[in-house]
């Protein structure tokens, strides 16, 4: 209870001293040591002292919240995963950006940077799931790359059962894992998590029911315990040449092509997603960057944002290891000869969804998440699964905050 | 008519005062903050949804199973192991620092080892088991719906039991030896000796190692968030992985504030009745 009061009570320090400085909330992990990175090259070249705070991926969320909503002003820029933007861009706690964005940015990056028809944020990173398959087994067995979840799951049972291997793994542990993992399946047969407008849960529909069942059956194909399994545990298994094939993050495109780390070097391939009723689709993650109402420094802060995102620091940052959110960066030939995956990488950007835009997407995420998770454990019928998830987010959109 | 301020007062008013800003103020914004909602306004809104959220009824009866398992087979082995070691002739200190180290673990480097251990294709603990040519498929650990809860239950047990071991060791060297040497010559059995001197003698260091594991036990976070994070579904959610999760994730502190009161007064309660129970045998 102490913390919760304390939480509620955050305050931060501000420096007074006169000197320019900005103070960047980074997630800790490649996109964020990017950041990092330019963030420091531009104080040295603009004369401002630079702190970086780093922070883990849970923790970066719940400070920059905190901040936000408490408008301390002690982050004068913050790097935050799209599906908290409806969240954080509440109740003008973001300042909007001093001027458009321009038009080499990708749509589907550019779009979850707007509340209304105003523009919070700038897009970093350009993330959106790519489809990972063992392509010298494909080929070995005169198959071509699976165009829908039809030849993912015939794939599954032919090359798993001839190599030994798994044929397909999956994260279903509860909450954003199971979620992320089942997004793809239930946009490609034609269902949704929410109504068109955000106002009752759609998940319990036929299409819904439908392509649950389906993910169970690629579960038979899938490691024990997959019901538990987070993003390592997939990777580890592709990584192993355990398994044949998995969606997952570009993020694991390096360890994957890495002799260090795998014993695939070469051999996996990378496609956009499988369709099936409707088309493929995969889920945007992309990372943003914006600069809270409560900056006391938010010119120099806006500079530093439309400079990081600028196409030649992007480049810079995609030598660093992150997808870019710029079509030119992304074309751009020498970067195409050193990414082989860049092409589908924007594809499958192209061809994106983000996650419902709700402020209460991370409650709604849970509540799927658990009936995803437990249908997948085997604690629960798909059609009651769905049932409760309706049920439980119902709940949560009629709550009013 | 003057009143007079104890002598002693000045020497304990900075305690008074910490204990204020940290314990006391604390609590009772935090209970202001669960009877208000996001206007200000009184409500008692919060408290009501407690009584029809599943997710909260199924992670206070998961509280409760972990913390009654844990604690009995903590209690069990830990009292196992303090008179094994207490009555060994040699190389006391020896075993019982072994048997410490455990416990000198933090909580998340513990349950990170562990998680890699539970892995059911890469861990130590199937491999091992497949070594000695046991199929290991059925064995999911913390991934499997019927097996998560037993899974978490181990690593508390393994890193735990140390302190109960500690706590009873230090109770059981307190013990006069004369009693247990007039019984001994008036032809008490060992067990006897155990039920009717040791172990009454032992009550008020039972009491505080029960105690204290059972208010530690009720809030169990750490390593249930970096084993399973509640699941698979809800197999492992605890109230306060509920409670961070309302706070944190779903920047709803009054609902998190109602659900940490709940917890504290029946973490109070339930060392009340523990302490009376312990009282009337």
């Amino acid at each position: 209870m102490a913390v919760l009061a304390a939480a509620a009570f955050l305050t931060a320090s501000c420096s007074h001293s006169g000197v320019r400085s900005l103070t960047i909330a980074v997630n800790a992990g490649v996109e964020g040591t990017a950041l990092k990175t330019a963030a420091q090259e531009w104080g040295s070249s603009h004369g401002v002292r630079i702190e970086v705070v780093e922070l883990p991926y849970a923790n970066l969320f719940e400070k920059v919240q905190l901040d936000l909503t408490s408008r301390t002003g002690a982050y004068d820029v913050i790097m935050m995963d799209d599906p908290w933007f409806p969240l954080m861009a509440a109740n003008g706690n973001l300042a909007p950006l001093p001027r458009e964005p321009d038009s080499d940015f990708i749509a589907n990056c550019l779009q979850v940077c707007k509340n209304g028809a105003t523009y919070f944020a700038l897009p970093y990173v350009g993330n959106a799931q790519l489809f990972f398959y063992r392509g010298d087994l494909f080929s070995k067995y005169g198959m071509a790359p699976p165009q829908a979840w039809d030849d993912v799951l015939h794939a599954a049972k032919t090359i798993g059962e001839k190599e030994k291997m798994f044929g397909y793994v999956m994260r279903a542990a509860p909450g954003n894992a199971v979620v992320a993992d089942f997004m793809p399946l239930l946009w490609a047969f034609g269902g949704d998590v929410v109504s068109t407008d955000g106002a009752a849960a759609a998940c319990d529909s036929a299409a819904g029911v439908e392509a649950l069942r389906f993910m169970l059956e690629l579960g038979k194909y899938s490691p024990p315990g997959y019901a538990g399994f987070n993003a390592d545990e997939v990777s580890a298994h592709l990584l192993e040449s355990t398994a044949v094939m998995s969606i997952n993050w570009p993020a694991w495109i390096a360890a994957m092509d890495d002799p260090a780390k795998s014993k695939v070097v070469g051999k996996i391939e990378f496609t956009t997603m499988p369709a099936e009723r409707e088309k493929g689709v995969g889920e945007l993650g992309a990372w943003l960057v914006a600069v809270p109402s409560a900056s006391k420094h938010t010119s120099d802060a806006f500079d530093f944002v439309f400079w990081a995102t600028d196409a030649a620091q992007m480049k810079q940052a995609a030598l660093r290891g992150n997808p870019p959110t710029r079509r030119s960066v992304f074309e751009s030939p020498d970067l195409v000869a050193k990414f082989r995956a860049f092409p589908t990488q924007l594809r499958s950007l192209d061809s994106s969804r983000p996650r419902p835009r709700t402020a209460k997407w991370n409650e709604i995420e849970n509540a799927f998440g658990i009936y995803l998770s437990k249908a997948n454990a085997g604690a629960m019928d798909p059609a009651e699964a769905m049932r409760r998830a309706a049920q439980a987010i119902d709940e949560i959109l009629k709550r009013t905050p | 008519m003057k009143t007079r301020v104890p002598a002693g007062f000045a020497w304990v008013a900075p305690s008074i005062a910490v204990l204020l800003a940290l314990s006391i103020y604390p609590l009772i914004f935090a209970v202001k903050v669960a009877l208000t909602d996001a206007s200000g306004a009184a409500t008692f809104a919060n408290f009501a949804r407690l009584a029809h959220d599943r997710v909260f009824a199924t992670a206070a009866v998961q509280t409760v199973l972990f913390t009654a398992a844990a604690l009995a087979v903590e209690f069990a082995l830990g009292l196992a192991l303090a008179l094994l070691v207490d009555s060994l002739a040699r190389a006391r200190s020896l075993f019982r620092a072994a048997i410490l180290v455990p416990m000198l673990l933090p909580p998340v480097v513990a349950a990170v080892a562990w998680r890699l251990i539970y892995n059911p294709q890469f861990g130590v603990l199937n491999g091992t088991l497949r070594r000695m040519g046991l199929n290991t498929a059925a064995l999911t650990w913390t991934d499997g719906d019927s097996s998560a809860l037993l899974s978490v239950i181990l690593v508390d047990v393994w890193e735990w039991t140390p302190f109960i071991f500690l706590l009873l060791s230090a109770g059981l060297q307190a013990i006069p030896q004369e009693p247990l040497e007039a019984a001994r010559i008036d032809g008490a059995s060992g067990w006897q000796s155990f039920r009717d001197i040791t172990l009454p003698l032992l009550k008020p260091a039972i009491v505080l190692a029960l105690l204290l594991r059972a208010m530690d036990l009720v809030r169990i976070f750490d390593q249930i968030f970096i084993l399973t994070q509640g699941g698979p579904g809800t197999a492992t959610e605890t109230v306060s992985l509920y409670i961070y999760r309302t706070a944190f994730r779903f920047s709803n502190f009054g609902y998190a504030a109602a659900m940490s009161f709940v917890l504290l007064v029946a973490t109070v309660m339930f060392s009340r009745s523990l302490m009376k129970a312990m009282k009337t045998r």
